[in-house]
């Protein structure tokens, strides 16, 4: 029997694109952030200045909220080594649809973010323990992340299509992974003390938006912030995902540099 | 029974900017079986034509189909029925042999069939001293065997072919052409695009020539050769050498109504090039028997393709000759 052509899309993406060394690097980089950053900022950052009551019980969830950058980041990259080998273009004359193509793009990021979610709870275990989630507390989580790994995903695929070099492409991808993730909630929380300009800055990025409503879902407080952040995060979701069909009908597929 | 056509275009047009047209005013037509050589020089518009036919680029103007499916509107359907070989390389980031056969699990090839049809293809393309090495670590023209190969690795009814031989050493362009020719043979309808005139000669039913994006010729390389070869080349050598004889036939050569130009001498023959051969062939015979001299060697030499390429789109003569004066 013949798999749907979506299924054997996302198969190819997983067989052709995945660099195992580069995984380990892209998984292991949090991890090692988690560890270090966890056990080193523990001694300065006060208990009381996170809700969470220890550093590492707060940047633990930041973490996992950060993975659905990571996936985005992975589709996107994916996508881009495509048009950069032409695959995209052979995609395109294949018995496949265009949306097909995309949608595959973007289950592959879910699937990603996922598994570096599990990478963080199993690396985050030995300091919190198993987080005891009630069920909407991990429909929240995996919510956040689905959502999270759409907007970015889909926010680097639609740049993709727009761009022909690949110079271009990384260099903005790289400054926006930057930005988004030092300009987050993830590593460090907003306080009394926070600028009020940096604090608007910090709420124009969604993943500070991911990273309240997983940490709210750890702290088991599932209440209006969580939707507010969850709604905010669908909206971005659906603009991007616009924007990338849109670049995907328009695009044209030939090479590029 | 009228012949199945596979691909038929009326007035077709595409223009990447508003009245820049990349192609315009086409009209093509391939059979089942047929193969197709589309001809032209650099920027004529060749590969529009096949992304256009492939739903890469919608038309702009005129129509097309492709399996009786309009190329506008037709999705996986279509495509799942045609295979196309794109000019720019295309691969996945794994070993060669894994290209072949992840390629044709994207098609949706049965795991058996592309094993055993991965390994056809090794031989066949010679792959074999490359199978678990990655694409970008072949030269450029084992990639090109393996981008042609990675194609043929799936079932289909058209194949579109870009330029598939470019950088290809001459046993490698053979084997390919001889295996499309037979898959050909076999019922495949196939649209050809390359640069070497000598292959299209060898492949092609008919060839297409385009120009500036135009269509200016479509017919089988032998009439265009005939149509637009200009003068042929005629030997004739002689038994003995002609010593006195030769005046009287210079002189017949030299006559009013004689198409000989380009007159060389030697000992023993002559040639010279004519736009009617078969006529001054006759007379040189007649002239021959009537002073007993035997001829004991005839050569026409027909017009290569390329020859009549270029007097079809109007290369200036006097420069060609400068390029055979060069060589």
């Amino acid at each position: 029997m013949r798999l749907p052509g979506l299924l054997r899309l996302i198969v190819r993406n997983f067989a052709s694109n995945v660099d195992p060394a580069a995984m380990m690097i892209r998984f292991g980089q949090p991890a090692f952030l988690v560890v270090i950053l966890g056990t080193m900022f523990s001694g300065l950052v006060s208990p009381s200045a996170t809700s969470s009551g220890s550093y590492m019980a707060f940047l633990v969830p930041g973490a996992i909220a950060f993975q659905m950058v990571a996936g985005g980041v992975i589709a996107g990259n994916l996508f881009w080594l495509d048009r950069r080998w032409s695959m995209v273009e052979q995609i395109f004359v294949g018995p496949f649809r265009r949306a097909e193509y995309l949608a595959s793009l973007i289950l592959t990021a879910l699937v990603f973010s996922l598994v570096g979610v599990g990478i963080m709870v199993v690396v985050a275990l030995p300091f919190i323990g198993l987080p005891s989630l009630t069920l909407p507390e991990l429909g929240v989580v995996l919510a956040t992340i689905a959502l999270g790994g759409i907007f970015f995903s889909t926010f680097l695929i639609g740049l993709g299509t727009q761009l022909r070099s690949a110079n271009t492409y990384f260099t903005i991808q790289s400054f926006v992974q930057l930005f988004v993730v030092f300009l987050s909630t993830v590593y460090y929380p907003i306080t009394d003390k926070t600028p009020k300009v940096l604090v608007d800055v910090l709420y124009c990025n969604p993943l500070t938006y991911a990273a309240t409503a997983v940490r709210d879902a750890f702290e088991g407080q599932v209440g209006a912030p969580v939707y507010a952040a969850l709604g905010i995060l669908s909206g971005l979701c659906l603009l991007t995902f616009v924007l990338a069909t849109w670049g995907f009908r328009t695009m044209e597929p030939g090479a590029v540099q | 029974m009228p012949p199945e056509l596979v691909i038929e275009a009326k007035d077709l047009g595409y223009s990447y900017a508003p009245g820049r047209f990349a192609i315009r005013h086409l009209d093509l037509a391939l059979q089942r079986g047929e193969v197709l050589g589309l001809l032209g020089r650099n920027g004529a518009g060749k590969t529009t034509t096949v992304r256009v036919l492939t739903t890469l680029l919608p038309p702009t103007e005129g129509t097309a189909t492709v399996l009786g499916q309009d190329v506008r509107t037709a999705g996986p359907t279509l495509r799942g029925q045609v295979g196309v070989v794109l000019q720019t390389e295309a691969f996945d980031f794994v070993s060669v042999e894994r290209n072949l056969t992840l390629y044709a699990f994207m098609w949706g090839v049965p795991r058996e069939a592309a094993k055993s049809r991965a390994e056809e293809m090794i031989e066949l393309f010679e792959l074999e001293k490359f199978r678990h090495r990655k694409p970008w670590s072949l030269s450029g023209g084992e990639r090109r065997r393996l981008q042609v190969a990675r194609e043929l690795m799936h079932d289909m009814q058209v194949l579109f072919l870009d330029e598939p031989t470019a950088g290809l050493d001459a046993i490698a362009r053979r084997r390919i052409l001889g295996y499309i020719r037979k898959r050909a043979r076999e019922g495949l309808s196939v649209v050809f695009t390359t640069h070497i005139m000598h292959e299209a000669d060898l492949l092609c039913d008919r060839i297409a020539i385009l120009h500036e994006g135009r269509l200016f010729a479509t017919e089988s390389p032998r009439e265009f050769k005939r149509r637009f070869g200009g003068a042929r080349m005629v030997t004739i050598e002689f038994d003995q050498p002609l010593h006195s004889k030769r005046a009287a036939l210079e002189r017949l050569l030299g006559e009013d109504g004689v198409e000989a130009k380009e007159t060389a001498w030697d000992e023993q023959g002559v040639s010279f090039t004519s736009k009617r051969p078969e006529a001054e062939v006759a007379r040189v015979s007649a002239w021959a028997t009537q002073a007993g001299v035997d001829i004991s060697r005839i050569d026409v030499r027909e017009a290569t393709l390329e020859e009549a390429f270029l007097g079809a789109i109007g290369f200036p003569s006097a420069f060609a000759d400068e390029i055979s004066e060069g060589e």
